[in-house]
């Protein structure tokens, strides 16, 4: 006990903090082995890029480090509030089309022309009634319909893609929750 | 004479940390331009192959994060030309740079 406590302010006399941190390594099905990790405490805190994402950030004395916080699937994690536009598709669309009326390409047009972004990132996405495959081209079609008419509008395309029913922003199956996931997000760059 | 005032600001910079070393609260900027690190002014710069990443120059320190799609993909905007950097990266801090 005493040589753990001569250790731990010899550690903070050299000027390192060690944290201990108890991790459980599973080797094999059954049996839980357990290790000690040595090493410093390197907590950061969170800055909020200009598109709502945000980045693990440490300044250590005159060094910075920052590196984008993702989930373990490798999306970053944002608050999208500059998602400029949300068109839920079946303003747009027939069921499995991906074209739209003259009517409905003017008020796309004069929405692009009055977003005074740099940029537009277009993405479809649709419900869960379908084949999955299916869904994924179908909103790769929607997403590239209106990304045309981006175009169309004199304005700049940033990246355009379908999800499919991959991303849902309702969960569920009602008729309310289906009709929110059949939707193009638009995405102002700024 | 330039060399010597940078020395100057540097052990200025250090001595205000003086209450933080080793420095353990890694969230905080105590230097000249001390702030909370979420306050920390960004712009773009392009990569070689043309894709944004977000630059920060906060006087000693620098930081680099990459601009994403909501897939994680990058983003390649066509802000800039590659190899160049633009917008206020350099407001978040007054400490002049003459390095």
């Amino acid at each position: 006990m005493a040589t753990s406590v001569k250790d731990t302010l010899r550690a903070l006399a050299g000027g390192a903090i060690a944290a201990a941190m108890t991790l459980s390594l599973f080797a094999g099905a059954a049996q839980a082995q357990t290790s000690t990790v040595v090493g410093e405490d390197y907590t950061p805190t969170v800055w909020i890029d200009p598109d709502g994402c945000e980045h693990w950030v440490m300044d250590d004395g005159v060094e910075g480090y920052m590196s984008p916080h993702r989930t373990r699937d490798g999306r970053p994690v944002c608050h999208r509030s500059e998602i400029c536009g949300v068109i839920p598709t079946d303003q747009l669309f027939a069921t499995d089309k991906s074209w739209i009326s003259a009517t409905a390409k003017d008020q796309l047009i004069n929405f692009f022309q009055s977003a005074d972004a740099f940029g537009f990132m277009i993405y479809g996405h649709t419900d869960s009634r379908a084949p999955d495959e299916y869904n994924m081209k179908l909103s790769q079609r929607r997403a590239d319909t209106v990304a045309d008419v981006a175009r169309a509008a004199g304005t700049r395309v940033v990246d355009v893609k379908g999800f499919g029913e991959r991303q849902p922003r309702a969960q569920g199956d009602t008729a309310v929750a289906l009709q929110e996931n059949r939707r193009v997000e638009i995405y102002c760059v700024k | 004479m330039k060399m010597m005032k940078i020395t100057v600001l540097l052990v200025a910079g250090v001595s205000l940390a003086a209450c933080d070393i080793p420095k353990q609260n890694k969230t905080v900027d105590n230097g000249i331009d001390a702030k909370h690190l979420s306050q920390l002014v960004a712009g773009v710069w392009v990569d070689p192959n043309g894709c944004d990443h977000w630059i920060i120059d906060d006087g000693v320190e620098g930081y680099l994060s990459e601009r994403m799609t909501p897939d994680g993909r990058p983003v390649c905007s066509g802000v800039a030309p590659p190899n160049t950097a633009v917008g206020p990266f350099r407001e978040g801090s007054d400490f002049s740079d003459t390095i």
